[in-house]
């Protein structure tokens, strides 16, 4: 399997565990580079829920702006001695200032402010720079820019308050991914301006880490293929949570597996975590019909 | 078996006071060149939750899972039958997760009764010394004992996976047998592969000297499957293993206790900071509780001196996860993402553990969910110098495996012949 490095770059799935690769602790020379670690910067949330303070919310409606009330960033990254936060979203793409994508932009926009202490729930001396980050395909970067330009003007034209925001491009060649950081994120991020090469690779070689998150229902995947290849890697982690639970148990046993459990454990506890019921039926159902096809065919 | 009987040791100072007089009989005899019977072995293992190992009814359960049986002499210490074999020796709880079988039965016929024992209990795993915890324990053995006095080292390496050899040659984890001392050379097939196993026994000042020049020139040598620890109250030593065996080759029992606690307690230490450093959770951030998670966790790496040739790598994934039965005890299903690189979402197939994996020419990511033992990360350490690269690094997060040792080594102070 050897997807196309360009479609692997846009699909969001993959940049989110891009993303998390980049805070792990890896040592120096490894194939991923973890650029944010190297500065510091490590994981404070995964896709929490940030609720847009009620004033701002008010102040919104009166000014007949659209900001959706609450909005998860894929990542928040955080400095701990620095103190400072940034609320990063993958996107396979850029979007229009008139798309429903642009509601959750102002969103982002209003809660990195100067109001993101109580957005984080902390006290103001707690933070002390915010930063929204996009990580999108480098092709995204210029019509992004645009469009939070656009939006950034709107919100302020009203008084709302906005944050800084940048853009992270994400390139692939037939050897390395390179993140393309603008200048507003190499000063949040204590790095370069640029071009920093990431991860290296073979070439014919998919240059995909092992994924932390392996599925999510509600990402639009980059294409069929990718979509089934992570729910492959879902399925994988599922399965082999069966085999855990039979090895070991002691013969003759009756083993409970409930698909809640199972897909906690593949996980790492994120299915808990989802908030749309919606995306939780529809892995269970997934579970269900997988397992109806496995029984039919006779699959061990 | 030994004709002594050792069901008629009432207590504790009785079995250590027959084993110090049995080890002091046979050295006598080794010395003499008359070695009447067997030496005294001990088996390291692991007891998978250290809550086990404290609870003497849950050992029993394990250990009758075999159709072993326990007899109490004390809370930490039980004498154990075999329905088969009879008498097998003692069983000592050294440390919460670390207990050690100790026997005066014949080495195949122990090895083979404990690799059974093993094999069939994902809640038991030997103790793995990998060459690199050896090359920490050695600096500690040079910086402990005098130059002069001799010490004996092992190395092992052999490149299985460089023919497609479809049966292994035991069923998973070969028994360290170390080196052979004869046979019927003439009828061996002639395999060409890499295949390293050689001893050196010199003093340890000598060793210290050139060891790590020879390693440099000829890296096999950094995979190191047994090494003696020379004995501070007398001739000889006891020689550890790579899968926790320890040979007691000193003329006091206490003393190789003390050894075996003295390695213990650094082992336990490093399965401590292996597992805290490395397990992999989402967790709620302490600031906000019940608000935010966060993904804590470090990936181990472990890189390869030397890259795999395609050939090499091939054999390997299919020696691993298409057979049965494989050296690394793994299960998975690889997904193939280039010639030389594949993931497997996978298990641990002996202590049943989730375990993630990157497989490449040039090295191995691992994932190691909350709660996998830290036994898993030391076992496929030890394997990888002993199969495919006997140079390997390996890093947990950033920080290298060596210094995790030397920092588990610092913790614990060497005081020989005490308990």
């Amino acid at each position: 399997m050897s997807p196309q490095k360009t479609e692997l770059v846009s699909d969001p799935l993959f940049q989110l565990n891009f993303l998390l690769w980049l805070t792990q602790p890896l040592p120096e020379g490894s194939s991923i580079t973890p650029l944010f670690f190297q500065r510091n910067f490590s994981v404070y949330a995964i896709s929490p829920a940030l609720v847009v303070p009620l004033d701002l919310q008010v102040a919104a409606q009166q000014a007949q702006i659209k900001v959706q009330p609450s909005a998860k960033p894929d990542v928040v990254l955080t400095h701990d001695v620095e103190r400072k936060f940034a609320f990063s979203e993958c996107k396979a793409s850029s979007f229009g200032p008139d798309s429903t994508t642009a509601d959750q932009a102002r969103s982002f926009l209003v809660t990195t402010s100067s109001r993101a202490a109580e957005v984080l729930g902390l006290d103001a001396a707690q933070v002390r720079e915010c930063l929204l980050d996009y990580l999108v395909p480098e092709s995204q970067r210029a019509l992004l820019l645009q469009t939070l330009g656009e939006l950034t003007s709107q919100l302020s034209q009203h008084g709302l308050p906005t944050g800084n925001f940048s853009i992270l491009g994400l390139q692939a060649t037939n050897v390395e991914i390179v993140l393309i950081l603008d200048e507003a994120a190499a000063v949040f991020f204590s790095l370069s301006a640029g071009s920093h090469s990431v991860i290296k690779f073979q070439p014919d070689t998919d240059p995909r880490p092992l994924y932390f998150i392996p599925y999510d229902p509600d990402v639009t995947y980059a294409s069929d293929a990718e979509k089934l290849f992570c729910k492959r890697m879902l399925f994988e982690r599922i399965h082999g949570s069966v085999v855990v639970a039979a090895g070991r148990s002691t013969v003759p046993a009756e083993i409970v597996l409930t698909p809640n459990g199972l897909l906690n454990d593949a996980m790492f506890g994120m299915y808990a975590l989802w908030e749309s019921r919606e995306s939780a039926r529809h892995m269970r159902g997934s579970m269900q019909a997988d397992h109806a096809r496995s029984s039919a065919s006779g699959e061990q | 078996m030994p004709d002594v009987e050792l069901k008629h040791l009432k207590n504790r100072h009785e079995m250590i006071r027959f084993f110090d007089g049995y080890t002091t009989e046979r050295m006598e005899e080794l010395y003499a060149e008359k070695l009447k019977r067997p030496l005294v072995k001990s088996q390291l293992l692991e007891v998978l939750d250290g809550k086990q190992a404290r609870n003497s009814r849950t050992l029993q359960a394990i250990f009758e899972q075999h159709g072993a049986q326990l007899r109490a002499l004390d809370e930490s210490m039980f004498l154990v039958t075999d329905n088969s074999q009879g008498e097998i020796g003692f069983l000592e709880v050294l440390r919460p997760r670390i207990v050690a079988l100790y026997s005066p039965l014949r080495s195949d016929v122990l090895c083979k009764w404990v690799r059974e024992l093993v094999m069939g209990n994902p809640e038991l795993d030997y103790v793995w010394l990998s060459g690199l915890t050896f090359g920490v324990l050695w600096e500690l053995i040079a910086q402990l004992s005098r130059p002069n006095r001799f010490s004996r080292l092992v190395f092992t390496h052999d490149s299985i996976f460089e023919i497609d050899n479809p049966e292994p040659d035991s069923d998973d984890e070969e028994e360290p047998g170390g080196v052979s001392d004869g046979g019927d050379e003439d009828s061996k097939e002639i395999v060409e592969r890499r295949a390293t196993t050689f001893r050196l026994v010199d003093r340890v000042g000598v060793i210290q000297e050139k060891l790590l020049t020879l390693q440099q020139v000829y890296s096999p040598l950094y995979a190191i499957s047994q090494m003696r620890f020379p004995s501070p109250v007398g001739r000889g030593g006891h020689d550890f293993y790579d899968n926790g065996r320890v040979t007691n080759r000193s003329e006091s029992f206490r003393d190789h206790r003390s050894h075996l606690l003295f390695v213990v307690r650094i082992y336990e230490q490093l399965l401590q900071s292996t597992e805290q450093r490395a397990w992999y959770s989402i967790q709620e951030s302490v600031r906000v509780p019940g608000q935010f998670r966060k993904i804590v966790g470090a990936p181990v790496t472990i890189r390869f001196r030397e890259q795999l040739t395609q050939q090499v790598f091939d054999h390997w994934i299919k020696a691993t996860f298409e057979r049965k039965r494989n050296r690394f005890r793994l299960w998975g299903h690889p997904l193939r993402l280039g010639p030389t690189k594949v993931h497997v979402y996978g298990v641990d197939r002996h202590l049943w553990q989730p375990l993630f994996l990157e497989l490449t020419a040039i090295g191995c990511t691992a994932i190691i969910p909350n709660g996998t033992c830290g036994n898993t990360v030391h076992r496929l350490v030890t394997n990888i110098q002993r199969f495919l690269d006997p140079g390997a690094v390996a890093f947990v997060g950033d920080k290298p495996y060596t210094q995790m040792v030397k920092e588990s080594a610092s913790t614990v102070h060497y005081e020989p012949t005490k308990d």
